[in-house]
């Protein structure tokens, strides 16, 4: 049962208002470990430095988007065994659909509750203490 | 960690920046210049104002976004060709979605029915009346989905998925793929002396996959000088495993002080969608010495990010790396590619920039202090001291410009609100007018940005209301039925230079002639060139306008715009010729923190004069002023009658200066475009001055702009010149000398 608080998530995300608000609904589970990232090149460069549990990022973002990150993640050596959560919009089924060829552990509809991130996060790591 | 107010905040920032660039982007499709890229920005800032509303709670914003971003995503697929009727939907939508940003920051509700109509349209395009908004799923029901538990452990919530097909899958089971290593290995010459045989690492190495491995006897000597216990043989070669790279290393941790180098090779990893050459890796291999070339040679200090701490490698092995992934770039939504790589950002809060901005100020006065000291030293002394100082000064001067780099934004910030203010405006007046934007990246101050917009938006409503013709006007004078108004910003000589320049009718000067008279703003016989007359329109209270229309006469004139740009010490000058069109031109400092002073003496005291006030100084000849009843002289200045106003008697302190001895004259333009020469004692040089606020101190004092310190330390009040010219008015004395001013100009 993985513990809540020992928990290292990056969340990656282009737009801040929502990168922060994730990082805050996150903390409201009890995660304090948290890492931001606001590209796939930064979220590689966290990721790849240093211990990193969790990854959830948006999809939408500029230059890599969060399939390419997804790509990229699993092709890396030192990171492509981090559980990779993706954020989607309501209307993004397909991509859902290829998000899990390219390997995701789950997905996460925008907006969410803190109930809803809670259980998407469980459903990966394992029930939270 | 911030509060959910301020990450409201931070959104609507975002919200701000995103509207620009739908504006922006639209507007460039409808004049036929957007291309895929552009479609895909515009669609990106949509969908991240929708993101974030829904994050935020703002559902109106929220409903109206999806069906904006759900036609724009019609367009962007090509199911929906982009024709200027659909564009002009589009950019009705954005100013919908704009005022609904808007009204949400506001925090007042949105009225019922608000862009309903806008939204029928974009409903109507995408063949759809419903309109219906369909609640957001936490899931998407129906989909074929498993999440897969990171441990590969049974999931334990299985509840909560009643009625799907339940596979647990290993959270690794996507990377099986084998991947390739290049091997460098030299090893220590004492490494057999040690204990340790390479034989025994590399059959190691063979467990783990398959090895090829070429041995590099080039460091072999002749038979006699070889000696057995030493290691002079390299190897490398490709390992192809499942190993990480962690296990590879763990093998050759105990061999010693070797020379190892282990590099992925990318095109073998398994989803090898972005070339690991972009990819920072860490690597803790020693450094290769130069003696094993053919081995890829591997930098100590590759934990950077950087590119050329990667394995250079050779270009038959980066072809499949790269193929791959090109071949996915074309399959996706090209919405991952922007035209351009945006830089990274951070927000940072005015305020704090400011107080650096306020310090770098402080800095700078210490230093003139400092320049003064060694000035005053003798010369043995100084030399040195003055070299340093110099430094200094050339290193503050760079701190001072990072820093209003800084603070300066692009103006296209404030032009880009205006190919909608263009557009309503034009469509109320029933005129068919193209806007052209040029240089808009041109960067100014942050608060000359904010001052900007107001002058702007007038001047451009006066040139879509009275500058371009109706549409039938136009054909009659042989013209095109669309009129130009070309907006454009560009640095000149320190200075920021915006034109407005449209291609209407220009002024008609016998117009504003005779509504000059009408007002008694002229006398009825005088004589004016052309430039007088137009310049006649930045008078107070002047608007030529026949129906007072609710777009440019709200009584709020001309006058207000010059009054406007000349706080923030710009000048404007108007260009017009009948039939061709008007160019109305300011030129703007780049900042408010510093500014062009002239130091000027009046009696003891000291006082900075902005360069920008200025036109001329002159150290009149006694013959020159003539002495009207009523006022301390008027100055014969090239024909015109120029009011004197001494500068002692305003400010209430003793002045030597009278027009028998020594004085000096200088010639200023007054808001109200009256000159007036004021009379100091002595100019004493122009000087940069950084410009320190009073206000909060003291309040407003009527003829005082700021204040700022000089290089001896001194205080010195930065004077307020059309407020003094004002003040002057005031006086009883002089009020006859102000209105024979402004005759004088006339006759």
């Amino acid at each position: 049962m993985p513990n809540a608080v020992a928990l290292k998530v990056l969340v990656v995300d282009d737009q801040e208002s929502v990168r922060k608000m994730t990082a805050l609904t996150l903390e409201q589970i009890g995660i304090r470990h948290i890492h931001e990232a606001e590209n796939g090149k930064k979220a590689m460069e966290i990721a790849s430095l240093q211990p990193i549990d969790l990854i959830i990022s948006d999809y939408y973002m500029d230059e890599m988007d969060g399939l390419d990150l997804l790509r990229a993640v699993r092709g890396h050596p030192v990171v492509r065994r981090v559980p990779f959560i993706l954020l989607t919009g309501r209307g993004d089924r397909e991509l859902v659909v290829k998000a899990a060829q390219a390997g995701v552990n789950n997905y996460l509809i925008k907006p969410f509750t803190v109930q809803v991130l809670r259980q998407k996060i469980e459903q990966v790591m394992g029930k939270l203490s | 960690m911030a509060s959910f107010e301020q990450l409201k905040q931070t959104f609507f920032d975002e919200c701000a920046e995103g509207m620009q660039q739908i504006e922006q982007g639209l507007s460039d499709m409808r004049e036929g210049l957007g291309s895929d890229d552009t479609i895909n920005a515009v669609f990106r800032a949509v969908h991240s104002v929708k993101g974030g509303a829904g994050i935020f709670g703002f559902e109106a914003l929220v409903g109206f976004a999806h069906v904006f971003e759900t036609t724009l995503d019609a367009v962007r697929r090509g199911d929906l060709p982009a024709t200027t009727d659909v564009v002009d939907v589009l950019l009705a939508s954005s100013d919908v979605l704009s005022d609904l940003v808007q009204i949400s920051r506001a925090g007042d509700a949105i009225p019922a029915g608000f862009g309903d109509e806008t939204r029928v349209a974009l409903e109507r395009l995408l063949g759809n009346e419903s309109g219906g908004e369909e609640e957001a799923p936490a899931d998407f029901e129906g989909l074929d989905f498993v999440p897969v538990r990171a441990d590969g452990a049974e999931p334990d919530d299985m509840a909560d998925f009643d009625g799907i097909d339940f596979t647990p899958v290993r959270a690794d089971s996507f990377v099986t793929g084998q991947r390739s290593f290049e091997i460098a290995f030299t090893p220590n010459a004492d490494m057999l002396r040690n204990g340790s045989d390479p034989l025994l690492l590399m059959r190691q190495l063979r467990q783990l996959g398959e090895l090829e491995l070429t041995a590099d006897t080039s460091r072999l000597p002749d038979l006699q000088s070889l000696r057995p216990e030493i290691a002079y043989v390299s190897w490398t070669g490709t390992l192809r495993t499942e190993a990480t790279r962690e296990q590879l290393q763990d093998l050759f941790d105990f061999v010693g002080d070797c020379e190892i180098a282990i590099n992925e090779i990318a095109g073998e990893a398994a989803v090898p969608d972005i070339p690991v050459a972009e990819l920072p890796v860490i690597d803790v291999a020693p450094p290769v010495a130069p003696a094993v070339a053919p081995a890829p040679v591997q930098e100590p200090k590759a934990v950077e990010p950087a590119p050329q701490s990667i394995n250079p490698m050779p270009a038959v092995q980066a072809a499949p790396a790269l193929a791959p992934a090109s071949a996915t770039a074309a399959e996706k939504p090209a919405a991952a590619r922007p035209p351009k790589p945006q830089a990274t950002t951070t927000r940072i809060e005015l305020e704090k920039i400011d107080r650096v901005v306020n310090m770098v100020g402080e800095l700078v006065i210490a230093q003139a202090m400092l320049g003064q000291i060694v000035h005053d030293l003798p010369e043995g002394v100084s030399d040195r001291l003055s070299q340093i100082l110099d430094e200094v000064v050339h290193h503050t001067r760079e701190l001072k410009d990072g820093l209003m780099s800084m603070r300066a934004q692009a103006v296209g910030t404030v032009f880009q609100r205006m190919p909608r203010l263009v557009r309503e405006t034009a469509a109320k007046v029933g005129k068919k007018i193209r806007l052209e934007l040029a240089g808009e990246t041109t960067e100014v101050d942050r608060s000359i940005i904010e001052r900007l917009t107001d002058p702007l938006t007038h001047i451009i409503r006066n040139s879509v209301d009275h500058g371009i013709e109706a549409p039938d006007v136009r054909v009659a004078a042989g013209k095109s039925e669309e009129g130009t108004i070309r907006l454009s910003a560009e640095h000149r000589g320190g200075r920021i230079v915006i034109e407005v320049s449209d291609d209407g009718g220009g002024i008609n000067t016998e117009k504003v002639l005779q509504k000059a008279r009408e007002k008694g703003l002229v006398s009825a016989d005088a004589v004016l060139t052309e430039d007088e007359i137009n310049n006649l329109i930045m008078m107070p209270g002047f608007s030529t306008a026949d129906v007072i229309s609710d777009i440019s006469g709200r009584g709020v004139g001309m006058d207000v715009v010059k009054t406007n740009i000349q706080e923030i010490g710009g000048r404007l000058s108007l260009q017009s010729v009948r039939g061709k069109g008007t160019t109305i031109q300011f030129a703007l400092p780049l900042t408010l923190a510093v500014m062009d002073g002239m130091v000027i003496k009046v009696g003891r005291e000291t006082y900075v004069m902005p360069m920008s006030m200025i036109v001329e100084c002159l150290r009149p000849p006694r013959s020159s002023i003539n002495n009207l009843v009523g006022t301390r002289g008027m100055l014969q200045l090239r024909g015109d009658l120029v009011p004197l106003v001494y500068l002692g008697d305003l400010l209430h302190i003793g002045s030597s200066a009278d027009l028998s001895g020594e004085c000096v004259v200088i010639i200023t333009d007054a808001g109200d475009g009256t000159r007036l020469g004021l009379v100091a004692d002595e100019l004493c040089g122009h000087q940069q001055v950084v410009v320190k606020s009073i206000e909060e101190s003291y309040g407003p004092v009527p003829g005082v702009a700021a204040a700022t310190i000089l290089g001896n330390g001194a205080v010195a009040l930065i004077l307020d010149v059309e407020k003094l010219s004002d003040l002057a008015g005031e006086t009883s004395s002089s009020v006859i000398a102000h209105k024979a001013g402004s005759l004088a100009k006339v006759a």
